[in-house]
């Protein structure tokens, strides 16, 4: 498949921090790219190199083949991007700031009405921005972002402000956006659970690094399986289980046993129940827990001193 | 361009800018409108319409375009529309640039408006006292003369505020210039380094010396532009972080 966004060894500096260390990133064309980690971890520092809005201090950085730093115009006309800051004028209403944008590419004014209808928004289009709410905010971005239909978009935490209705909508809206328009979605966000359920492709970056990328699914995958248990005594549990073949953590939920690549879960499963039972400890809850996109996010960025004092291998 | 251009005349349309435009120029014909009122004796058409002219180019003028580049700037700063805009495939200097001319073509706009309404005053005035009509030829060709260089002569100081208010997010910048600018070119309006100071160059062009006119006049238009120019290439090359 070939790459929709393409970076290499992009970084950048501020002073003495980087902000953003030798990114490589490849984004395939017509994928829901989650582009995941914490704030303040890099994220808007890179889309804001990939739009030219921010000079990388080395590397580089492609949109359909265009590169960034030398065409900043040729890679613009292909990217619609919704930024954290909508840059709206709240004197005019949606359909005049859509028009705004909309002249200065050249479009033609049927534009407006499509996008418009495109994110449900058409009712409201002559009211003075103003007036709109934070989620009617973000959806105007990203109707203005999808004038000209671009094959890349760009959006930064889109599901800011959006309750909780508008934020199955925009999922559901961004998950059919390949199939519907071709478009290939890069998309920023510190909720797990959003990318988790919007994604195909999943990008971390952590401290200005990108530790992990792939597709979702295969990344899952690869995961070690997991058991998930709920004991009245997790101290005794941790006990029974040390001559275990696996790895012992706790969560919110309980503790979690995570197997060897390639163990059968089953057999496992059954040998750990039966142990627990056989030691008087009471098992509330045992089963198989689906590979998370949490835990390859932890996995990829807990320091490793934490995740040290947290787990325990038995 | 014209796009560009088309683009920040609908910004304006629905900002308070023809406010300022007609504001500025009315309070200086409501001053003469008054004046006359006062008077004794009839005055000559040249004293009235100089006078408009001078005070348009020592105080309002300085404060209107301070004014007029802080809200044609905070038009882009308030809701943070940079990333927005320098982020469409567009030659970011023609954003710029049409920020310049769109400065440029409404102060014109309020020149021509202080002559008309200056005009209009004296001569609402001088219908309620005919007595004090205004004596002597009015010369309209020389007064628009003299405001059209008085229009070229500020562009060296629409260019320092324009670039000022652009430049900075916060509006104090571009005030304490434009407010700091106007204070000299009051106090000390007669003063012959006033030839070198942007902000008394447009003044400059109601002198009776030639060289103080050719100077500020050279200097105004002709650094005005370069300036101007600089400007524009400066704010399209730097980073909005």
């Amino acid at each position: 498949m070939a790459a929709a966004i393409e970076t290499e060894g992009l970084t950048r500096r501020f002073g003495k921090h980087r902000a953003v260390d030798a990114v490589s990133m490849t984004v395939p064309e017509r994928a829901v790219y989650g582009f995941l980690g914490r704030n303040g971890a890099g994220k808007t520092t890179t889309l804001k190199m990939l739009l030219g809005l921010l000079q990388p201090t080395a590397g580089s950085a492609r949109i359909c083949g265009f590169d960034v730093g030398r065409d900043r115009i040729g890679a613009a006309r292909k990217v619609g991007a919704l930024l954290e800051a909508h840059g709206f004028y709240g004197n005019l209403t949606g359909r005049e700031n859509l028009d705004l944008t909309r002249v200065l590419l050249g479009l033609p004014a049927t534009e407006i009405d499509r996008v418009l209808e495109v994110v449900d928004m058409t009712d409201n289009g002559r009211r003075r921005v103003a007036d709109y709410s934070l989620g009617m905010r973000q959806r105007l971005g990203l109707a203005r972002a999808m004038l000209g239909a671009p094959p890349v978009l760009i959006l930064d935490e889109p599901t800011n402000g959006l309750d909780p209705d508008g934020i199955a909508d925009m999922r559901r809206f961004l998950r059919s956006l390949p199939d519907r328009t071709g478009a290939t979605v890069l998309l920023s966000s510190h909720l797990l659970g959003e990318i988790e359920q919007t994604a195909t492709h999943i990008g971390v970056v952590h401290d200005g690094r990108l530790v992990l990328e792939g597709e979702l699914a295969a990344l899952k995958a690869d995961l070690a399986p997991e058991i998930g248990l709920r004991v009245d005594d997790p101290d005794r549990a941790r006990g029974v289980l040390k001559g275990h073949d696996l790895t012992l953590t706790s969560d919110a939920a309980g503790l979690v046993a995570q197997l060897r690549p390639g163990a059968d879960h089953d057999a496992a499963t059954a040998a750990v129940n039966s142990d627990l039972v056989n030691a008087g400890v009471r098992v509330f809850a045992i089963g198989p827990r689906s590979p998370s996109l949490e835990g390859i996010y932890r996995n990829v960025t807990a320091p490793r001193a934490a995740a040290e004092r947290q787990s325990e291998t038995v | 361009m014209l796009a560009v251009l088309s683009v920040e005349i609908r910004k304006l349309n629905r900002s308070l800018a023809a406010v300022l435009a007609v504001a500025a120029p009315s309070l200086i014909a409501v001053f003469g409108f008054f004046m006359l009122l006062r008077g004794k004796a009839a005055q000559p058409w040249e004293m009235w319409m100089l006078s408009s002219i001078g005070i348009w180019a020592f105080f309002m003028l300085p404060m209107s375009v301070t004014a007029l580049t802080a809200l044609v700037a905070h038009m882009e700063h308030g809701p943070k529309s940079w990333d927005h805009l320098r982020g469409l495939p567009l030659p970011r200097w023609r954003l710029y640039a049409a920020k310049a001319v769109m400065v440029l073509a409404v102060v014109a706009i309020m020149s021509v408006l202080t002559l008309v309404l200056t005009w209009g005053a004296v001569m609402l005035a001088a219908t309620i006292k005919p007595d004090l009509t205004p004596t002597g030829p009015f010369e309209l060709g020389r007064y628009a003369a003299t405001m059209g260089k008085v229009f070229l002569a500020a562009i060296l100081m629409v260019a320092i505020q324009l670039w000022t208010a652009l430049r900075f997010a916060s509006f104090v910048p571009a005030l304490v210039v434009g407010i700091g600018g106007t204070f000299f070119s009051v106090v000390a309006t007669s003063a012959k380094q006033g030839v070198f100071f942007p902000w008394q160059m447009p003044v400059n062009m109601l002198a009776t010396e030639s060289w103080r006119v050719n100077t500020a006049l050279a200097l105004g238009c002709g650094l005005g532009l370069v300036v101007l120019a600089l400007a524009t290439a400066h704010l399209s090359r730097r980073e909005v972080l």
